[in-house]
């Protein structure tokens, strides 16, 4: 008699870089020889872990469907536990497999896949990211410099000081139409100005008037902590 | 004078929770910025579903994907 597992796999990136299918058939293949069968086993995705595991930050969930006899359990997970490769795992009794997850099986074990390239290590969240720029603390102070930066000449662009990303282009540029001597007042100029960029504050009551509005919902959040 | 219950995240809506450990957005909803369980008072869940609930977060927990502390 056998039951129907759910497993969870959190497989190092190292070994995820090497190749994907094979890092999803070590853990099939052990499953197997415990006298499993898989009936699904798909990427969940790469994420950063909510701490370290080892020296490891972040990781390759692998999301499996599994029938495996009881008895096999014990020796299944001592293998995983010895594991180098496979940093936890857990493994739960379900009814059955959900629904779609077949599908979302099917389509990797399609020929045309190809799965993502796992990030570095301290590399941060692409949903982090996302949520930073969302969010309104952020854009009220980002967005007077942004905006000063896109309604702002040449001379603004020059400065770089704020972004680095523009400064390399724009030294490159100076290296190649003017001498060195002259991109040294070029670099002090913008000093200068910089107050008279930061001096719209007329514009800044305007980014504050459309913020409250977002910011009341935060206003609320700690009420809620604190209760 | 009546004990007044603020911040109930889910009040009595025990109809349909998705309660599992890979849904880790719903279940962030429940964790202090510390990492705690919130209580019954605070979730208002109902008995059944409270742990369901600290099932979940202690699986997800486990796997890494919530943090113990913080």
């Amino acid at each position: 008699m056998t039951q129907i597992y759910e497993g969870m796999f959190l497989l190092e990136n190292q070994v995820v870089r090497e190749g994907w299918k094979e890092a999803k058939s070590y853990v099939t293949g052990m499953l197997e020889k415990h006298g499993g069968s898989v009936k699904t086993a798909r990427r969940w995705g790469e994420r950063r872990l909510a701490y370290p595991i080892g020296s490891n930050r972040r990781a390759t969930f692998l999301l499996t469907y599994y029938e495996l006899p009881p008895e096999a359990i014990t020796a299944m997970r001592r293998d995983f536990d010895l594991s180098e490769n496979v940093m936890r795992y857990i493994s739960l009794c379900v009814d059955e497999v959900p629904e779609g997850e077949q599908a979302l099986s099917d389509a990797e074990l399609d020929s045309s896949y190809v799965a993502p390239e796992p990030l570095a290590d301290d590399a941060p969240d692409p949903s982090d990211e996302a949520e930073q720029e969302d969010s309104p603390r952020g854009d009220r102070r980002g967005r007077p410099s942004d905006g000063d930066r896109k309604e702002g000449s040449t001379e603004t662009k020059a400065e770089g000081a704020t972004d680095g990303a523009e400064k390399p282009a724009e030294t490159a540029e100076a290296a190649t139409t003017e001498a060195p001597a002259t991109e040294a007042p070029a670099t002090e100029a913008p000093a200068t100005e910089a107050p008279a960029t930061e001096a719209p504050a007329t514009e800044t009551p305007a980014t504050e008037a459309t913020t409250p509005e977002t910011t009341t919902p935060e206003t609320t959040t700690p009420e809620k902590g604190e209760a | 004078m009546a004990r007044r219950v603020r911040g109930v995240i889910a009040s009595k809506n025990c109809d349909d929770p998705i309660i599992d450990y890979k849904s880790v957005e719903y279940l962030e909803k429940f964790l202090t910025p510390q990492g705690q369980i919130l209580s019954r008072r605070r979730t208002g869940f109902c008995t059944q579903c409270q742990r369901q609930l600290k099932k979940a977060i202690k699986r997800a927990r486990h796997v890494s994907l919530l943090p113990f502390v913080g």
